[in-house]
């Protein structure tokens, strides 16, 4: 059973083997020629496509590294007569390295000046080699002999078509494992909702930044080839106009699949060589890059018309084959293009049925390895404040919170509840004040910090990853929990690890009760289950400390009771838990402590019996609404 | 020292051709996010159409008078019939999308007017030699209507009730509806005011640094860079940044070494970009929770 | 069942790999590859015009020995991979006899180990002595620069000019210059005193020009091709620097004269005896070859040839010769080309020699200075 399901995810790549194996004893000389750039582009396509649908990140200036693997190559090969094989393990590993070394302060921008600093960076890297000696100037460097491999030169298209193949297809598959890896699984999260990933541990920089050197060495490998096939490396590899070439690959054939940026290579440079013969015959005298035309058009048409690309396309075809009407590009994924990582809408009111989540699950979930001692401090919060510009969003509060116990946070609208949170999760950086979990310092650092620490939480607005099943999004919270990394992930050797991945993700979507909608794509579901999804995924990171902000919010009468039971034995277990919620008689009946807190302050902490008495507790319930509301849109202006 | 002038002066000129470029990135991206790499290309049509007419026989200034609105057309066309069905602009699709105008743009012109770099006539006037610098008439010409040019759109965004509705269109845009304008509007008319600034930028400069099909996007660039220094949001910033780019390109060129003056913006770029991302990334970063 | 496929099919791809169009009957094919497009377009262009209109002259006469030739263009858009993929293109797809081009010399010189690997002879139509120097295969139909530059300091010598100050081309047509200059002129005591570059698509030159003042020379040496020589001449007049300009061979056509406009009066150049060609002597030995060419191509395209379309003229006409004598036998074919002998040309009287791929010497240029928009020729200084 297993096997077979093996095999069959196999066979797709064993088809296009067979197909590139054959192509050059069907096809004409002139055909296999354009194949073989077809393989070359392609290959730094797959790399592209992986940091574009996988890591979000757009490259307008990925010719640099492709040039670099050239240059390099063809240095190595020219002037110290290195052996071929080393040569191009020196090239890709000398991309890679640059990847790293501008990719750390690169990496660090976003949406639009990160693409435009990529587009700098691979018109600096044509500049320099414009310029250094060692390039060879404006000429480059010419004279590459053919490789040769036991004797055997690869001198004619058809060899050197037959030579890139066994790489072009194990790039393929390699890619395509990383996206079904642990590291895909955790960067298709990011896409979704990069917050909500790293607060489920997620290193977000750290993965992108190893994709990015990852898409280099791609890059960097098809410059080796490249050098190669040319026998001459000029300034024009690292050129913008083959920039552009890669990324209308990586679109067209639909951002996110591995296998588009494979397709789109052979459209884009059949388009070239068609537009290059067809304009000058539909318009006389026509001369130069008249390609170009061509892929401006294309390349706007496919934003306009079909933004997942040849994928979306494909996935339309046969599902219209099927006689089943389909909304959504390839088994529901929605484009990269258009997610900015926003929350996912959901719709409103709670669904009656089934509200008793299964107990037996929760013991599976929580490893009681992680869990300190019952009583002990887990997590200290001293002076905390935030202000944006003028305005003072928390005031100097001051929390402790212990192992095995639920204290409830209550307040009016934008009393600094889910600030208090967003602060404690590293979500935003406090003004003032430290954060102590279990006695580390966390205050200003990343969410994945304190995910590692064993605190994690949920959203107020539903931060599920839409593109993925329940079952999925349950699974990025096991990140913390298991290793496999790029290389064991492109190799699928992670195996073992994933079983038990997919057994516990199970276990915790079960106790949640939504053992039915394992299977379904989240954003399918009605709200209140998406929620439900939430508190499902931070259960399964095991964490010590669980912070769920309006967990209740959108459930019914039933759902609440059972996820109040949950939360009981949860913190049974040793877990705490702290809820912002504002329904005030259920967190009475749940708590063991309650803090309160209205304009920014904590006025009130004790037990349910005495917060209740609190004069000034009645007098925020009654009073002010309206001018808290204020402060938080005059706050959230700040932000903004 | 006249040697140390001459490259500024020649620098100011190059500079304030960036600066109105700059002006069109941020005339856009005030009003709507989006970073069009197609601004360069507005430059480049222009100069290119301008030659034409002048080629034809057309007078140099109605060939010039006619061309501003032509292109100021081209792009409000090109916003209505690529920018505007797009239903959630972002920044990545906005990139790929104006990045492929752009690309669509340079081969059409290469298929109407051929590979070949030419030049506007020059315009009137006589070159002077002034304290050992050497000036040309049309050097003046472009900072004069440069100057006229970038007053005018600071003050249109920044004094007029038009102006102001449309900036807030980014973030308030019921305030802005309830002074008359909707976001759509506002989009387009951006669109003009980028088309119009980049048509003036490709005529002034035209006679001296040429129009050719693929000079738009190395243009446009140089400008985005400009546009950075302001943080894509200060128009005054912008058309100061370009003067200072065009600057020290020549400062480069002339003390260090010719090849590297590409390189300069795009190292200015990485270093704005990276001392300050805080300032420049606030609205694309996480805090939305 | 595979290997069958395999071994079956091998045969069909790989008779005619090395071959490359060895063949004795059918069409000849003549691959070219130029600079059609981007920075070397002004002389890519006409060069095409007169390959074309030769290629259509010598299939009207009946062909070289009854057989058609089948031209084949390539452009390289100016740039050096675009060359290697076109000059790949042409030996193992179209299997073409003879390769030309291309236009410059970066292009050329990424095409030279191509041709080299693939055993046909190429003709380059750029300058820098390095495209052949040393090669079996390659040849080239334009001066090297060595001989013009010889020229240019012979005139400087002549004139007492001892400080130069050179701005060249950045890319492979003006690599090695400099050295070059200080090489030759040694004996002559000409110092380089200051080297300024320039792209081939540079549009601002005050900078360099700035920097070539400040070196107070004697005199100047533009080493470019338009319309980058012209504007760098113009941006030279601009600032009022008084020093005698030289010019290279580069700039030998009308979109020279065109973009420089009145700032080209007075230059002085080193150029083939083509632009001058009604003020040679009537016993000159190139006089006959030079006018009929002048002539043939002024009706067919209606302006005056460059010398850039005399050296596709010469690259393609000793082409021809040669295939008429040997045939298309790779091996044949060159040693017939390494034969030339005394020929007349456009550029100059070829005479090639296993040591001198180029076949010119210093006597095929004449010193041009351009006066309102005219070659002049100047008579030799001293």
């Amino acid at each position: 059973m297993r096997s077979e399901g093996v095999l069959r995810s196999y066979l797709p790549f064993a088809v296009l083997a067979a197909v590139l194996v054959v192509f050059p004893f069907v096809a004409s000389t002139n055909l296999v020629n354009i194949g073989v750039f077809a393989l070359i582009y392609g290959l730094a396509a797959i790399g592209l496509s992986l940091l574009m649908g996988l890591a979000g990140q757009v490259s307008l200036g990925h010719a640099a590294f492709f040039a670099v693997g050239a240059y390099t190559n063809a240095i190595l090969i020219t002037r110290y007569q290195v052996h071929g094989v080393l040569a191009a393990g020196a090239a890709v590993v000398v991309s890679m390295l640059i990847a790293l070394l501008v990719g750390i302060p690169l990496l660090r921008l976003r949406g639009h000046f990160l693409a435009l600093a990529t587009l700098g960076l691979g018109i600096i890297v044509s500049v320099v080699v414009r310029e250094l000696d060692v390039t060879g100037g404006t000429s480059g460097i010419f004279g590459i002999p053919k490789p040769e491999i036991n004797g055997r030169v690869y001198d004619t298209p058809q060899e050197f078509f037959w030579l890139m193949t066994p790489v072009v297809v194990i790039g393929l598959l390699l890619a395509r494992n990383l996206v079904r890896s642990r590291t895909g699984r955790a960067l298709s999260a990011v896409n979704d909702s990069e917050v909500a990933a790293e607060c489920l541990g997620v290193n977000t920089f750290a993965l992108r930044l190893r994709v990015f050197i990852l898409s280099a060495g791609y890059a960097g490998l098809a410059g080796v080839f490249y050098a190669y096939w040319l026998a001459v490396v000029s300034p024009e590899a690292s050129g913008f106009q083959l920039s552009v070439k890669m990324l209308l690959m990586v679109v067209l054939g639909g951002l996110g699949t591995v296998w588009g940026a494979i397709t789109g290579s052979i459209m884009v440079q059949g388009l070239d060589e068609g537009m290059r013969v067809l304009i000058p015959q539909l318009i006389p005298g026509a001369t130069g890059e008249v390609q170009l035309v061509g892929f401006g058009v294309v390349l706007v048409l496919v934003i306009i018309l079909l933004p997942g690309g040849l994928a979306q396309l494909a996935a339309m075809v046969t599902a219209r084959l099927r006689g089943r009407q389909v909304e959504r590009p390839a088994a529901g994924r929605s484009s990269p293009l258009e997610s900015d990582g926003a929350p996912a809408a959901g719709g409103q009111g709670g669904h009656g049925e089934d509200g008793e989540p299964g107990s037996p699950y929760l013991g599976d979930v929580l490893d009681s390895a992680q869990i300190p001692e019952r009583g002990s401090l887990v997590l200290s919060v001293r002076e905390l404040t935030k202000r944006y510009g003028g305005v003072t969003a928390v005031r100097e509060v001051n929390l402790d919170v212990y192992a095995g116990e639920i204290l409830a946070l209550i307040g009016p609208n934008g009393a600094g509840k889910t600030t208090c949170f967003n602060m404690i999760s590293g979500v935003l950086a406090p003004t003032d004040g430290t954060i102590e979990v279990r006695g580390r310092r966390v205050e200003g650092r990343r969410p994945h910090v304190v995910a590692a620490l064993g605190a994690t939480r949920t959203f107020q607005n539903l931060q599920v990853f839409g593109s993925s099943t329940v079952l999925g999004n349950v699974a990025v919270a096991r990140h913390l929990r298991s290793r496999s990394g790029v290389v064991r992930g492109m190799l699928s050797l992670a195996r073992r690890e994933e079983r038990d991945i997919e057994r516990i993700a199970r276990a915790a979507v079960a106790a949640m009760g939504l053992a039915d909608d394992a299977d379904r794509l989240v954003k399918d579901l009605p709200f209140g289950r998406q929620r439900k999804v939430e508190v499902a995924r931070a259960l399964a990171l095991s964490p010590m400390l669980l912070l769920l902000d309006e967990p209740m919010a959108g459930l019914s009468g039933p759902e609440r009771d059972g996820l109040a039971a949950l939360l009981r034995r949860t913190r049974e277990a040793g877990v705490a838990v702290v809820l912002v919620e504002h329904d005030v008689d259920a967190v009475m009946a749940l708590a063991d402590r309650v803090a309160v807190m209205d304009e920014g302050r904590l006025i009130a902490l004790g037990a349910p019996s005495v917060v209740r008495q609190d004069p000034a507790v009645i007098a925020a319930y009654l009073g002010t609404d309206d001018e808290a509301d204020a402060l938080l849109r005059q706050a959230a202006k700040e932000v903004y | 020292m006249s040697d140390l002038l001459q490259l500024v002066f020649s620098g100011l000129a190059q500079g304030a051709v960036y600066g109105l470029i700059a002006l069109g990135f941020v005339a856009i991206f005030a009003v709507r996010e989006i970073v069009n790499l197609a601004q360069g290309e507005y430059a480049a049509l222009a100069g290119l159409s301008a030659i034409s007419a002048v080629t034809a026989g057309v007078p140099l200034l109605p060939a010039v008078v006619l061309v501003v609105p032509m292109v100021v057309m081209v792009a409000v066309l090109i916003e209505r019939l690529c920018i505007a069905p797009i239903r959630k602009m972002t920044p990545l699709l906005s990139i790929i999308l104006t990045l492929g105008i752009s690309t669509a743009l340079k081969a059409i012109m290469l298929l109407i007017w051929g590979p070949q770099a030419r030049g506007l006539p020059a315009f009137p006037g006589r070159d002077i030699v002034l304290a050992g610098v050497s000036i040309r008439s049309q050097e003046l010409w472009i900072l004069g209507i440069s100057a006229v040019v970038g007053a005018a759109v600071v003050w249109a965004y920044e004094h007029t009730l038009l102006g102001k509705a449309m900036r807030a269109c980014a973030e308030q845009p019921v305030a802005a509806r309830l002074v008359g304008i909707s976001p759509r509007m506002a989009t387009m008319i951006a669109f003009g005011v980028a088309g119009f600034v980049g048509a003036v930028a490709g005529l002034v400069g035209s006679p001296i640094y040429f129009s050719s099909w693929d000079y738009g996007l190395g243009l446009g660039l140089k400008g985005f860079v400009a546009a950075t220094l302001g943080g894509l949001v200060s128009l005054r910033v912008a058309l100061f940044g370009g003067l200072l780019l065009g600057v020290l390109e020549n400062l480069v060129a002339g003390y260090i070494d010719t090849g590297y003056r590409d390189a300069v913006a795009f190292l200015v770029l990485l270093l704005v970009l990276l001392v300050r991302p805080q300032g420049l990334v606030l609205k694309a970063s996480a805090a939305r929770v | 069942m595979a290997v069958l496929a395999l071994s079956g099919c091998a045969e069909s791809v790989s008779p005619a790999d090395k071959g490359g169009g060895g063949s004795t009957e059918g069409p000849i094919k003549i691959g070219a590859v130029l600079d059609i497009t981007g920075a070397g377009a002004s002389l890519g262009v006409p060069e095409r015009q007169t390959l074309e209109m030769l290629a259509k002259q010598v299939n009207a006469a009946g062909g070289i020995n009854g057989r058609q030739i089948t031209l084949l263009i390539e452009d390289n858009q100016s740039t050096e991979d675009g060359a290697a993929r076109a000059a790949s293109k042409l030996l193992q797809t179209e299997k073409v006899s003879i390769l030309l081009g291309a236009s410059r010399t970066g292009p050329s010189l990424a095409m030279r180990p191509i041709a080299e690997q693939a055993k046909i002879p190429m003709i380059s139509l750029a300058a820098n002595e390095k495209i052949v120097h040393g090669s079996k295969w390659v040849f080239k139909s334009a001066q090297n620069d060595k001989v013009v530059i010889e020229n240019i300091v012979d005139d400087m010598a002549a004139k007492g000019y001892h400080n130069i100050a050179i701005a060249r081309d950045a890319s492979g047509f003006g690599e090695g210059i400099p050295e070059m200059f200080t090489d030759v002129g040694k004996a002559a005591k000409i110092n380089v005193v200051s080297v300024e570059k320039f792209a081939p698509d540079a549009t601002l030159f005050t900078a360099q020009m700035v920097n070539v003042r400040k070196a107070k020379p004697d005199a100047v040496v533009i080493w470019g091709i338009p319309p980058a020589a012209s504007l760098a001449q113009v941006a030279y007049r601009q600032l009022g620097i008084k020093a005698p300009v030289y010019q290279s061979h580069g700039i030998g056509n009308q979109v020279f004269l065109d973009t420089a406009g009145a700032s080209a009066n007075g230059l002085l150049a080193s150029l083939g005896r083509m632009l001058v060609a009604d003020q040679l002597p009537a016993n000159d030995p190139q006089n006959k070859v030079v006018t009929q060419f002048i002539k043939d191509y002024k009706a067919a395209y209606g302006q005056s040839p460059s010398t850039f379309a005399g050296h596709a003229y010469d690259g393609f006409t000793i082409a021809v010769n040669a295939l008429k004598q040997a045939g298309t036998d790779p091996n044949k074919l060159r040693d017939a080309i390494e034969g030339v002998s005394n020929w007349p040309g456009i550029s100059g009287v070829f005479t090639m020699t296993p040591e001198d791929h180029s076949g010119l010497t210093k006597d095929a240029l004449v010193m041009v200075t351009v006066d309102n928009g005219k070659w002049k020729l100047v008579p030799a200084a001293g």
